[in-house]
């Protein structure tokens, strides 16, 4: 499963650079160029499932100087296939 | 290279492709450039076919780009061409595809046989519906949603009032919003905020009054977020009755007890007139005063000068509002300070913790009057604004008016105008629409549930796209009655239509496959006037159908059968749409239903009304250009015009030159707003030694409402598997509990086993208890009031008195 994602930074910009590194020793992510300015980093996830990428994105919200996380882009066509039923709610005869 | 080797090489290539559209996606959309983005340009590289939808969730109305490949959802993307969002998705965008694809979705219709179902064809499902109907047409009761698309709402709404002459129809948007309806008709005479999301790029503070966006509407909280991280100044600031993810980024937070607000509101306004901070400019241009009128109870209530409003307001000092809010009286000065200040601008936004409330009315027209009293309204950032937990809870619900006491429009079956002109639309003979208002939520289910015999007059309810059996306050009254009560119940039926089964469905006689989000057209309205449209793009699984569709075969049905409500004046089908060469198309029959687009067809009907309350409409195909256009929508010089801020002059094409702000449907019809007194009352039950902690129940980030769909998607049940207790880590010691420990917690109405999680994501005060409602396996509802709102019937699921005891292990 693919995402893009833009991370939102609010730390001073001596943390700046130090967000960034932690945000790039998560496997599987690559953060973009961030824009100055704005302070939006955008980052690429390839994580080999949805839990997967649900756990890194929890990871990356939760790192000192990242505000907000919001999602651009995500690819599941391979994980489509793969979601199970809920075991509740079932009418009786199926 | 070997053929295997070569499809390894390609699918590694496409795999590099895709992640460098993630990333180009994300790049420019941090960037705010107006590069395409490859995947969405390229089909024939990926043979992905990308088009435009509203995301399926909540009220925010944010457009996503929903990749389809043969004939299958396989990707999203944020829209950057749609202003609501401007390409960003909360994490719920992960999973809106996905939702669509649990592989327990229902695709058979059911019918109940003894304690199973049986699978029965969709022809003897409607001849079942039909000959329920037609057996006792006014004990039918048609019961829908926020979530219904705009047509289905309008085919439902038009089957019930201008068909059947049946006006028991009404959506579960009773249960979340209908406060704020009624507030907004209490002070402007019309409903649906004056101004729209822009509020909050201009805005200086930002108060949410229980409210917590942070959660509950992401994109909206981001923007702000990213205001100040930009290095704007906005000051946030967080009221509510416990902290959440939302009070982390706020500089204030203001901790209440419930009712609080009431006390918050008055103690502003009467700092406001005791430091003379009020707009006297605009109070006196634009504003008159009202109190409700105890005698004769009514929304309108009864005009008081502002001598006698102050004077109600002498009692609401710092100190006294601290003692009935305990918010400290320091803090009611700095929010009055701020309120007092012209050059700052200022947003409200609120949700459920102000409509889910006794005195949900109260409240909104209280926020309200403080933006009017302080003259902070009808400029960018200046606005209160009321936000929606549903995709259409205004575009359906409120605008096409299906609660049981409105027609489209803004109109009412009460008024006699209201109904000719709804029948001169509908092309009915004349009298067709009952006058009288038929049943809110909470009585339409206390009749279906309460035996004939004993005056339940309601025997038969259809559900769609809403799950009843979990949101419902006070489900044991409704579903599970002590003794031998249920007894005498055996001549009503439930019909249900869903996507997927659920705790209504576990109830139902007959249930019906339903499509959904994309598996269908729709136009659905945002929180914000904005109006948006999307094209089917992939097949329903299985035999499921559009919900719109199930309507009109079942009134095609009764029109067989010679029911003559079925019939307009001229003794055609209610429904009856004609094709491009002037022959009916059978859209009754569903391999015909695509054969034209009923949407437009239904749209092109309900925009008629919408020009009476000012609320206009542009036509169909405006929509399919647009991400969206906030009503009123006027044609100016051949263009089709969208109004951001409403009643304003400059901005809203229904204000008259050099007005300045005109509030056009003022219900004292002196274009003038009202503002209102109401006093502090305490909430309908409060804890006391038997039940001591006061329950407040809500949503979290991981589940969209009952859960139906987003408890389908692996990765968010897990992470949030089941409900929970939050409670104050005093009263966890004070009761000897630990995390994980099971505690029974019981009300007056049932009780319920549930695991506790304290100093968790929210962090409740001490005598306070916090239970998440999305688990149909624990249902919190079991154990809420039904006390309604005098004026909108929307009860309140924020405040019931609990008490707990620890679960042996």
């Amino acid at each position: 499963m693919i995402a893009g994602l833009v991370a939102i930074l609010d730390g001073h910009a001596a943390e700046l650079t130090e967000t960034i590194s932690q945000i790039s020793r998560i496997p599987g992510v690559v953060p973009g160029d961030i824009n100055d300015s704005a302070r939006r980093l955008p980052v690429m996830i390839d994580s080999p499932d949805p839990d997967s990428l649900e756990i890194i994105t929890r990871r990356l919200q939760q790192i000192p100087g990242v505000a907000f996380v919001d999602v651009v882009f995500i690819h599941f066509e391979d994980e489509s296939a793969r979601i199970p039923e809920t075991q509740s709610g079932k009418p009786t005869s199926l | 290279m070997s053929r295997d080797s070569e499809s390894l090489s390609g699918s590694l290539q496409r795999r590099e492709f895709i992640k460098a559209s993630a990333m180009a996606a994300a790049t420019a959309v941090a960037g705010g450039t107006s590069v395409a983005l490859p995947i969405l340009a390229d089909e024939s590289a990926t043979g992905v076919d990308w088009q435009k939808a509203p995301c399926r969730f909540c009220g925010t109305g944010c457009h996503v780009q929903v990749g389809v490949q043969q004939g299958k959802v396989v990707a999203i993307a944020g829209d950057r061409n749609a202003e609501v969002n401007k390409g960003l998705l909360c994490v719920k965008g992960y999973h809106v595809g996905a939702a669509l694809y649990g592989q327990d979705r229902l695709t058979k219709p059911l019918l109940r046989d003894g304690d199973s179902y049986r699978e029965i064809s969709w022809d003897e499902a409607i001849g079942t519906i039909a000959d329920r109907i037609q057996a006792a047409p006014d004990r039918f009761a048609f019961y829908g949603s926020g979530q219904w698309t705009i047509p289905e709402g309008y085919a439902a709404q038009k089957f019930m009032k201008g068909g059947l002459s049946n006006n028991h129809i009404d959506p579960n948007a009773r249960l979340c919003m209908a406060s704020a309806v009624t507030g907004f008709l209490a002070t402007y005479g019309v409903d649906e905020p004056a101004g729209c999301y822009d509020d909050l790029d201009a805005c200086d503070v930002l108060i949410m009054w229980g409210n917590n966006p942070a959660e509950m509407h992401p994109v909206l909280f981001s923007r702000v977020i990213d205001r100040r991280s930009r290095g704007e100044k906005v000051t946030l600031i967080d009221i509510g009755t416990r902290r959440t993810r939302t009070t982390e980024a706020c500089q204030h937070y203001l901790e209440m007890k419930g009712h609080g607000d009431l006390a918050i509101a008055n103690g502003i306004a009467h700092l406001l007139i005791k430091n003379g901070t009020w707009s006297r400019k605009f109070v006196d241009s634009f504003c008159s005063f009202k109190a409700p009128d105890d005698a004769n109870p009514n929304l309108h209530g009864k005009a008081i000068s502002f001598d006698e409003y102050k004077v109600l307001l002498e009692p609401y000092t710092p100190e006294h509002v601290e003692s009935l809010s305990g918010v400290p009286a320091d803090q009611i000065r700095m929010l009055a300070d701020l309120f007092g200040n012209p050059e700052l601008k200022i947003t409200s936004l609120w949700c459920m913790g102000m409509n889910q409330h006794t005195r949900g009315t109260a409240i909104n027209t209280m926020v309200h009057g403080i933006h009017l009293l302080s003259g902070h309204f009808g400029t960018p950032g200046n606005a209160p604004t009321s936000l929606t937990g549903q995709p259409s809870a205004c575009g359906t619900v409120r605008e096409v008016g299906t609660l049981s006491h409105t027609l489209p429009g803004g109109m009412v079956v009460a008024d006699a105008e209201h109904r000719k002109m709804a029948e001169d639309i509908w092309r009915v003979p004349a009298g067709r629409i009952n006058e009288t208002p038929g049943h809110h939520t909470v009585k339409m289910w206390e009749s279906f549930c309460t035996p004939t015999s004993q005056g339940g007059d309601i025997s038969t309810i259809w559900v769609q796209v809403t799950n009843p059996g979990q949101t419902l306050p006070n489900l044991n009254k409704l579903f599970n009655p002590k003794g031998d009560s249920k007894a005498g119940l055996e001549d009503k039926f439930l019909i249900v239509s869903d996507v997927y089964p659920t705790a209504t469905t576990r109830l139902a006689d007959l249930i019906l496959p339903s499509a959904m989000w994309v598996e269908k057209n729709g136009m659905v309205g945002n929180s914000e006037r904005r109006t948006q449209q999307w094209f089917k793009m992939v097949d329903p699984p299985g035999e499921a159908r559009d919900d719109c569709w199930q309507t009109i075969a079942v009134a095609h049905e009764l029109f067989k059968r010679g029911v003559d409500g079925m019939k307009d004046r001229d003794g055609q089908f209610l429904f009856e749409v004609r094709g491009a060469d002037g022959a009916a198309v059978p859209i009754w029959e569903w391999e015909h239903y695509y054969d034209i687009n009923v949407d437009e067809h239904l749209f092109e009907e309900y925009r008629k009304f919408t020009r009476f309350k000012h609320k206009d409409l542009a036509p169909y195909g405006e929509y399919v250009k647009a991400r969206g256009l906030r009503w009123p929508v006027v044609e100016t010089n051949g263009q089709w015009r969208e109004t951001q801020f409403r009643f304003a002059e400059g901005f809203d094409p229904y204000v008259a030159a050099g007005k300045e702000i005109q509030f056009y449907h003022s219900s004292t019809h002196d274009d003038r707003a009202q503002i209102w007194f109401h006093p502090w009352i305490a909430p309908a039950e409060v804890p006391d030694k038997d039940y001591p902690l006061m329950l407040c129940t809500g949503r979290v980030l991981e589940h969209w409402h009952s859960g139906s769909m987003t408890r389908r998607i692996p990765e968010l049940s897990r992470a949030m598997p089941g409900a929970y207790a939050e409670l104050h880590p005093d009263d966890a010691a004070a009761y000897g509990l630990r995390n994980g420990d099971r505690i029974n917690m019981e009300s007056r109405r049932g009780s319920l086993m549930i695991p506790v999680w304290i100093d968790g994501r929210g962090k409740p005060p001490r005598g306070t208890v916090f239970v998440p409602f999305f688990d149909e396996t624990l249902l919190i509802n079991d154990l809420t009031l039904d006390a309604v709102d005098p004026f909108s019937k929307q009860p309140d699921y924020k405040k019931a008195a609990v008490r707990i005891s620890k679960v042996p292990s």
